[in-house]
Order: structure tokens, then sequence, then C-alpha cells
């Protein structure tokens, strides 16, 4: 072992405090790294497999009813490759322990009682339905797993008003169902919501569908265009009441799966980006510091005839070593909080498999680039040295700035004591902002982790206290006339009723086009008010369609523009209509109208097809057994379950990031102060221990030299408050999400911890340094500096 | 707070080399059988061994000797830096030995003025304002001017460090160390890092601290030629005083040769 490399161990120990801050500084940005990366291939690893494995369709259409004889038709449109039709309904299942009525959908399997040829489902558990049994049916693992469900199980189903019995016989997942929520809900609820899968003939029995499908699945030949096979199956569709076919873009799992996918795509890329750029940043800082308090030693080497190149190898040696060791960590976090981030997405998204994968790339990637940063700043602050003449760099430093000038004013009025961390903090500007903007960025580091929860309340707040003010909300079997919402409205429990139309329909401006719903609403309407951006109530426009803001931006219109709207239900018009307003949403896309000029659109009478109700929360319970006994309610959504699913999803989710990344915010600081107040005393601690001989107490040596950092800190705590809005826009201005929307809202309470964590990460550290003020050796300053 | 002890310098039978004869004033600085060794077994470094001495009220006494000799073992003692491994020392009825670090703090902030080697200045403060850092802190002090002008850099006040000459730097050092109206001051080698002609000002700055502010004072040198200007001289050599001189008249600085 080589002289240098000796002094290169006893260096790594003997600066160890400082070593272990910057190596968990460096084990943080390669933590997060690894993490999201990790977990984001992961989830595409897995959808990617089961898509394959399953052979998920890529086009779906639904008809009224079509006969088993047009399947053959639409095989030979050009570009088609397999297809395939089935029977699908609503279902409700009466299960004993749900306290609100489960909505789901029935499927129907081959009549050969083998596997479909398209949306294969993965058993986990038992076997298909025998093709002779009319009582047998697999069910979606979400539901089983949610009511501990086994193969032999029974259920009471509703199929079209009829209670069917079923024998579940099968647990399955299904590539159409890797998230499952209620129709519109971006949560999944599992024990709300089921998919059975029952023998062809039974289920067109019970929906009277013999002969017939509802609903044709198919995959794209090689080099296809999925639009015109879209457009040739809707005209073939059209006489048989198709609903317009949709690719996989549009297929309700699949966009949520890649709304998340490309939400964790740009979290990935994104947050270790801000967060590298922070740990590169404040490696610069902290480890070119460290080679400025070794300019003697490095000016000795060079005095002995070192040349410049082993002593830079001995510097990079250096920071390889810590980079190593801050890798190690970072690498070994990063996986276990990928892992735990995968865990995390298991209850929202179904797969037969989701394991977590660390390609060997992404930690190597991670160290080399940690390598290269912390060089980076090293190197900088070793060549300013070598480029001193050795006598020059043997003198310790002086701050140039103190002949006068600005620094030398400063303070005049203050006491000496005052003006020594004043000067220090004037006379070396750059050095001070350095600091200061390391201290600020952990700030937003705390602050992002917390702001989700802010984001969340402020969601539920936006959504269920101001915009949706029913506490639940029925869909019906069919659309009804008006005089089912009085019906209802005369249920024990029920305050008070109101009739809603929903639309399937497609909108067009100009080449841009989204498949949603149109929501009619009575004018004056109490339990649903739509409201624009400052949350003042819009009303809803007699003429002309209201549209979200977030699906406005994203077709490219602006109020008073003219949109085509083309009705996905019935005869299939299409009408140019004014956007008449501008409303805020957060879940999904928003389109309103008068629900008399929707119906009249429709050329259809005064229909309703969903009922809002205020409900009396002592008569709740029993009017929800009602509901889920009345024949032609579809389903039932409560809100206050939602809300309880709500928290107990996302509070895990969130608890999650807020913890990492509030630790990541105590390392930053505790690294910043802590090296700046290890230098400050390696640079200064000869001054301060002449202080000391000169009659300075402890305390008062302490802080002088702390002052200095105390200041820094005071100014970069509102800097990095400002930082943290700024990281949260851009985070939030990153994102790609249609399926909700995440408002930048941050609370003063998470302004005040995230000040607080900062505060109190740099107290801690100045108490450490504090402990080493207090054993300064007092004989040690009445000798010549080393 | 220091201990206050009976004064027992008075039943001592033979005055030891560095005990001084009976004068009027009385001593100030008391050490009996002062020990200081570092290390343990055979890498034991004696640094004094069983030294006694007195040093009187206003005595301006130079500790003479070649590095390793002691001197600054027994300077940093005296000034309450650092303590021996038996034996006593005390400053007038302070015991400075088995003293808590708060009192010894409190020691040298009321009554040692210190001037280092290598002058210690806060580079971030003017001359004027390195003076006014210690009257800050002390009881009774002297404006930073006047301090300064007793050293003659009336001419220099607002300065920085950088912008000063060694000597220059050193008589700040001096005003500052003499500014709070020391009782003792005690010199570290403080023409070691100066030429002659600069060392001789500092050496007047020192004296004549010594005189108007009547300090006890105390310079440890390895240059023999200072020795003039002391009203004594303790030699020392291997961890003892070998030798006590007392010159018959001080001299001025200016008439110093070496």
């Amino acid at each position: 072992m080589s002289v240098l490399d000796r002094k290169l161990l006893r260096d790594f120990w003997a600066l160890r405090g400082q070593v272990l801050t910057i190596a968990l500084l460096i084990g943080a940005g390669v933590a997060v790294l690894v993490m999201s990366v990790s977990s984001f291939l992961s989830l595409r690893a897995a959808q990617q497999s089961f898509y394959a494995e399953s052979r998920f369709a890529e086009v779906f259409a639904e008809v009224k009813r079509a006969p088993r004889t047009l399947l053959a038709r639409v095989a030979e449109i050009p570009g088609v490759a397999v297809v395939e039709g089935r029977v699908g309904g609503e279902a409700r299942v009466d299960w004993p322990g749900a306290e609100v009525p489960v909505a789901g959908r029935v499927l129907s399997l081959p009549v050969s009682g083998e596997q479909p040829a398209l949306n294969r489902l993965r058993l986990l558990a038992g076997r298909l339905p025998e093709p002779s049994r009319h009582d047998e049916a697999a069910i979606h693992a979400a539901f089983a797993e949610a009511w501990r469900m086994r193969p032999g199980d029974e259920v009471a189903v509703i199929l079209n008003g009829r209670r069917e019995r079923f024998r579940i016989v099968g647990i399955a997942h299904s590539p159409e169902f890797v998230f499952t929520s209620r129709p519109g809900s971006p949560l999944p609820d599992d024990r709300g919501f089921v998919v059975l899968w029952a023998n062809e003939e039974a289920v067109a029995r019970a929906f009277d569908m013999q002969g017939a499908f509802t609903e044709a699945v198919l995959t794209l030949a090689p080099g296809a265009s999925e639009a015109a096979v879209i457009a040739e199956l809707d005209r073939v569709l059209l006489p048989w009441g198709g609903r317009g076919a949709y690719g996989r873009r549009d297929q309700p799992s699949h966009r949520f799966l890649e709304d998340e996918l490309a939400e964790q795509r740009t979290l990935a890329v994104t947050v270790p980006l801000v967060f590298f750029g922070i740990a590169a940043f404040l490696l610069n800082v902290v480890l070119g510091r460290m080679v400025e308090a070794q300019r003697d030693q490095i000016a000795a080497l060079k005095a002995l005839g070192y040349p410049p190149f082993p002593i830079a190898t001995h510097y990079a040696k250096f920071v390889a070593a810590i980079c190593l060791l801050g890798s190690a960590l970072g690498i070994a976090a990063g996986a276990w909080m990928g892992a735990g981030m995968l865990g995390n997405y298991r209850p929202f998204f179904r797969f037969p498999e989701l394991p977590y994968l660390l390609p060997v790339w992404l930690p190597l990637l991670a160290a080399v680039a940690s390598f290269a940063v912390a060089l980076l700043g090293v190197l900088a602050a070793l060549r300013r040295i070598l480029r001193l003449p050795a006598a020059e760099g043997l003198r310790p430093a002086r701050p140039s700035a103190f002949v006068g000038g600005a620094a030398g004013d400063v303070g005049r009025r203050l006491g000496a004591r005052a003006r020594i961390p004043l000067r220090g903090l004037l006379g070396r500007p750059l050095r001070t902002l350095l600091t200061v903007f390391g201290i600020a960025l952990a700030v937003p580091m705390v602050v992002l982790g917390l702001f989700w929860w802010d984001a969340m309340d402020s969601m539920v707040e936006l959504q269920f206290d101001r915009i949706e003010r029913g506490d639940a909300f029925v869909a019906l079997t069919d659309p009804r006339p008006a005089r089912a919402v009085r019906e209802m409205a005369r249920l024990p429990g029920v305050l008070a009723a109101e009739g809603q139309r929903i639309v399937p329909v497609r909108i067009r401006a100009a080449q841009r086009s989204r498949l949603l719903a149109v929501t009619g609403l009575p004018a004056g309407a109490e339990l649903r008010v739509p409201r624009d951006a400052d949350l003042r109530p819009v009303p809803i426009p007699r003429d002309g369609i209201a549209l979200s803001r977030r699906l406005a931006e994203r077709l490219g219109v602006r109020a008073g523009d003219i949109v085509q709207v083309e009705v996905l239900e019935g005869a299939r018009r299409v009408h140019d209509l004014p956007v008449a307003a501008l409303v805020e949403d957060i879940i999904g896309f928003t389109a309103l109208m008068e629900i008399g000029a929707l119906n009249r659109l429709m050329r259809e009478d005064d229909l309703v097809s969903h009922v809002a109700l205020r409900v009396d929360p002592l008569a709740a319970e029993a009017l929800w057994r009602h509901l889920a006994e009345r024949p032609r309610v579809a389903a039932t959504n409560v809100k206050a379950v939602w809300l309880r699913v709500f928290d107990e999803v996302i509070a895990g989710l969130v608890l999650t990031s807020a913890v990492t990344l509030t630790c990541f915010g105590i390392i930053i600081a505790v690294g910043v102060v802590y090296n700046s107040a290890r230098v400050a005393l390696q640079e200064r601690g000869w001054e301060m221990a002449s202080l000391r001989v000169l009659g300075f107490t402890r305390r008062e040596v302490a802080r002088i030299l702390l002052a200095e950092l105390a200041v820094a800190v005071l100014v970069a705590v509102p800097l990095g408050l400002v930082l943290a809005q700024w990281f949260v826009g851009l985070i939030l201005g990153a994102r790609d999400n249609e399926s909700f929307d995440v408002p930048p809202a941050i609370s003063t309470a998470t302004f005040a911890t995230a000040a607080l964590v900062v505060l109190g990460a740099a107290l801690a550290s100045a108490v450490v340094v504090r402990r080493r003020i207090d054993r300064l050796d007092l004989v040690a300053a009445l000798k010549a500096r080393d | 707070m220091l201990r206050r002890t009976p004064m027992t310098t008075a039943s001592d039978a033979a005055p030891p080399a560095g005990k001084t004869e009976a004068t009027g004033a009385p001593p100030v600085f008391v050490a009996r059988g002062l020990c200081k060794s570092y290390g343990s077994g055979d890498a034991t470094v004696h640094a004094l061994r069983d030294l006694d001495l007195d040093i009187l009220q206003g005595e301006f006494v130079v500790l003479l000797g070649p590095s390793g000799s002691g001197k600054s073992t027994l300077l940093n003692i005296l000034g309450g830096l650092d303590a021996p491994t038996s034996g006593r020392a005390a400053w007038r009825d302070h015991e400075l030995t088995g003293a808590d670090e708060a009192a010894l703090t409190a020691y040298r902030r009321d009554h040692v003025g210190f001037v280092f080697q290598f002058y210690n200045l806060i580079p971030s403060l003017t001359a004027r304002e390195n003076v006014e850092l210690v009257a800050e802190i002390a009881r009774d002090p002297m404006r930073p001017e006047e301090a300064l002008a007793l050293v003659g850099l009336s001419h220099r006040l607002d300065h920085f460090p950088g912008q000063l000459s060694g000597g220059e730097q050193q008589r700040v050092a001096v005003a500052r160390a003499i500014v709070k109206r020391p009782d003792a001051l005690l010199c570290d080698e403080p023409t070691g890092a100066l030429d002659v002609e600069t060392g001789k000002l500092v050496l007047s700055a020192i004296a004549r601290a010594n005189r108007e502010v009547g300090a006890t004072t105390v310079v440890i040198t390895h240059n023999a030629a200072i020795a003039g200007m002391a009203d004594r001289v303790l030699r020392m050599g291997g961890g003892r005083i070998v030798a006590t001189e007392r010159n018959a008249r001080r001299l001025a600085p200016e008439e110093l040769v070496w």
C-alpha cells in the first residue's frame, strides 16, 4: 500500500462524520433513482407479460344486441386478426357482509368451456365453469381476496332484475380488470365491485341474448390501422346499436394503468433528477470545501515534488470511496423502497404476478452518475488549489475581501463579536450563497413528501364537498321517465333526490377527440354544483355544453368555441355545440348540459339514468338495503364508503413517500449544516481556540462560529419554502394523467413542518459541532498552525 | 470559581531557585512542586520536574531556554490553559490546579492578557475591532484606541490584519492583551516570528504595558538577548529552573542587541 493510500485510509477515518453525511447524501440520490426507476420497470414488465400471456384485446366494442353471425363479417374487416363476441351485463351481488350494494359485471365464457381466444383468464384457484353447468362462475381475484372467498362458495347475483345463484368454481385475474373500480372512480373498491365469468348460455339466458352478443373484442393484424378498423367496425355494428368502438387507450383498466405508468415515468425522471441535482450540487459544495480545507496538505505534496496527477488520483480515490459507500447504502435502500412501493401498487393493480425487478444496469448507472458528479465537485476545488504557487498554498487561505469595502463597512455599529460571523458571510459571498442554497434545498424534499396529504385533502374537498354534494349516487339499469326521481324521493331516509341523464359521447375538436360521458343536470341542481376556477357555482347552461377546464385544455378549445358531440347511444347523432362555460373537476373529465337540452338532443322524452340522493344518516343503512332490492337499480355509490376507501388506499401510499422524503430532507439539512460547520471549525479552529485563550467562554466561541450558519439557515428556510412551491409546480406540471388531477395545494402546516424539520436537523448538527468546539485544544493555539 | 487558599510562601524555609528573595512586593504567581509529564511507560516525557516558583506583583520575568526545556508548559499552566500532573499553582488567592474549565476561563478573562507567537488575530476584524473584541468581555477595559495608542498604532486603527506587517500585527495583539488592564501579561515567543527591529518595537510595547498598566509580565523566549529587559531571568532546562538572574538595571528594548 502506497503512503498516499495510507493517508487516504486515515483521512477517511478521521473525517468519518463528514464522510458519512456525504455518503448519505449520495445514498439518498441513488436510492430515489433506483426506487422510482425499478418500480416503474417492474410494473411495466408485469403489464407486458400479463397482456401477452392472456392475449389482451386491442379494440373493444359494445352493441345493444347483435347476432353472432355478424362476427364473421367483423372478422373480414381488413386489419382484424382475431375477433370474439360475448355477452356482458351489469350484475348486482347480494353479498351479506357488504354495507352497500355490490356493483359488478358479468361476462360470458365460450360455450366450449375453453378459455376465451382473447382476454384469457389466469386462474389463481379452481377451474373454469363446466360447459354444461349454468350455475357455476369464476370470480375476479380482487373481490375474492377482499371477502376471503374460496372455490365452492356461493353468491346470489341479480342479473337483469332476476336473482340467480352461482357456485364459485374459480378465482381469476383478467387483463381487462387489472385495475377494477366502480365506473368513474379513480380508486379500487375491491369490496364493492365484482366481475364474474359464467357460461355463455347462462349469461345469454339471463339477459335474453341467446344467439346474440353485446360485446366484441378483437386484436389487430400486424401493421393494421386501429383507427381504420374502429371506423369500419362502427359502420358494421351501427345498425345493431353499436355504442362506438374504442382502442386499448380508452379501455378503463388499461387507461388507468397507463396513466399511472406515465405518472411513474414522469416521477421516475423528475424526482430523481431534482434529487440528484440537489445531491450533485451539495457534493460539489461539501466535497469542494473539504478539499479546500486540505489546501495546505495539497500544497505540501506539490512542494515535495508530487506532480498534479497522483494528487488528483488520490482525491479521486477518496471520492470514489465515499461514493462507493453512498451507492451501496443507496442501492440497498432504493431496492428496499422500490419493493415497498411495488407493494403499495398491489391493491391498485391486480396482476397474477408483480415481481420486483432490479436490472443490473440501474444501480451501476446510479453509482457511476454519483461518482461523476462528486468527482466534478472535487476536481474543480483541486484545480483551484493546484494552480496556486506552492508557497501560497502553504499559507492559510486569507479571506481576500477583508480589505474594507462593503464587508468592511458592515456592522460598524454592531459589536466586534457580531461582526465576525457577519463578515464571514459577506466576505465570501459565493460560498455563503451555496450554503444557503444547499440548506434551502432540504425544505422542498420534506414538502414534496408531505404535500400529497394536502393535495388529497383539497381533491376531496373540491370534488366531494363543493361539487358533488349528494350522499349517494344511484345508477338505473336503463333510462327511466322523470317520475322515477319522485318515487325515489319518497323512499324513507331520502331527504332530496335529483335526476341526471348520463350519455356516452365522443367529443371532437379539430383533430383531437375524447370518449367520455355528458351529464345532464336540472337547472339549479343542488346535489351537483359545477364550479369555476374560483370555486364559484357556475349556472348550468341552457344552450351548449360546459366542459372541464382540463378537458378543454386537452381538446384545445376555449369558452365560445364549437365542439362536435357524437352521441354513442341510440341513433348516434352528431351535433355541433358551443362551449358555454368551463368548470373545475378533479376526477375524470366533466361535460355538462342542461338535462332538458340533452334529452332534446337525444330526441327523447324527459328521461333520467342516474339519481343523486341526499340521505338522512340515521336511515342510511336501511336505505342501502332497500335500494339493493329494487329491480331497476343497477348500482348505488355511497360517498362515505368511497371516502373511506380513499383514505385507506391513499394513506399508505402517501405515508411511505412522506416518511422517505422527510428522511431525505433531514439528510440534506444535516449534510450541509454539519459539513459547513465542520469545515468552518477546521478552517477557524485556531482562531476559535485563540479566543478561548483570550478568555472567551465555550458558549461565546460556539456562538461566534455557529452564528454564521444560523444566519444561513434562517435565510435558507424561507427560500426553501419558495423553492418547494416551485418544485411542486414543476413535478405536477410534468404529470400527464387524465384519470385525476392533483392540485398544487400546499398547506401552512406542511410548510411549517418542513421548516421545523430543517431547523431541527440544523440545530442537531450544530449541537454535534458544538461538542467539538468544547474540546478545542487551547494549547495548540499558541503554536504555529500546521 | 477558583478556590481561594491561604498564602503559604512565608513558611517555606530555603528559597529554591525560582523563588524570589524577600522584597517588598507580594508574590502573585506561586508554584510548588509542579510536575508535568506526557505519555506513559517508556514513552513518558517529563516537561516539568518538581518546579517551584514565585513571581511578584508587577515583576517583568523572562523565561529563557531551548525548545523542550519546559518554558511553554510552565506558561500554559500559569495561564490556566493546562493542568500539572502533580504539584500546585496559584494566582494570588486563586488555586489554578484542580479548577474547572469555567473557573479557568473566568480567570483568563478577568486577569490574564495573552500574546501569541503567531499573533492569532481575527482576519475579518480590523485592528481596532480585534482589540474591541476583548474589551467587550472585560470588566474595566480601556478604550481600544487608547490600547492601540500605547503600542504606537493610532494611525492603523481601521486596517485589517491582512493589511498590516507582522510587527504591526503583533503590536495589535499586545494592544488586545492589555486593553482589559490585565493583572498578568503572558507572552509566548512574542518576537519569534519577527526580525530584530520589529521585535524591538513589540518588546517596547510590552515593556510599556508592564510599566503603565502594572501588569505582572512573563515573556518566554529562546532569545537570550531579550533577558536584558527583565527584572529577573529564569533559565530553564530539562523541566527545571536551572538558574535565576536578577538584572540590576532593566535595559530599554532599544538597547538590546541580538
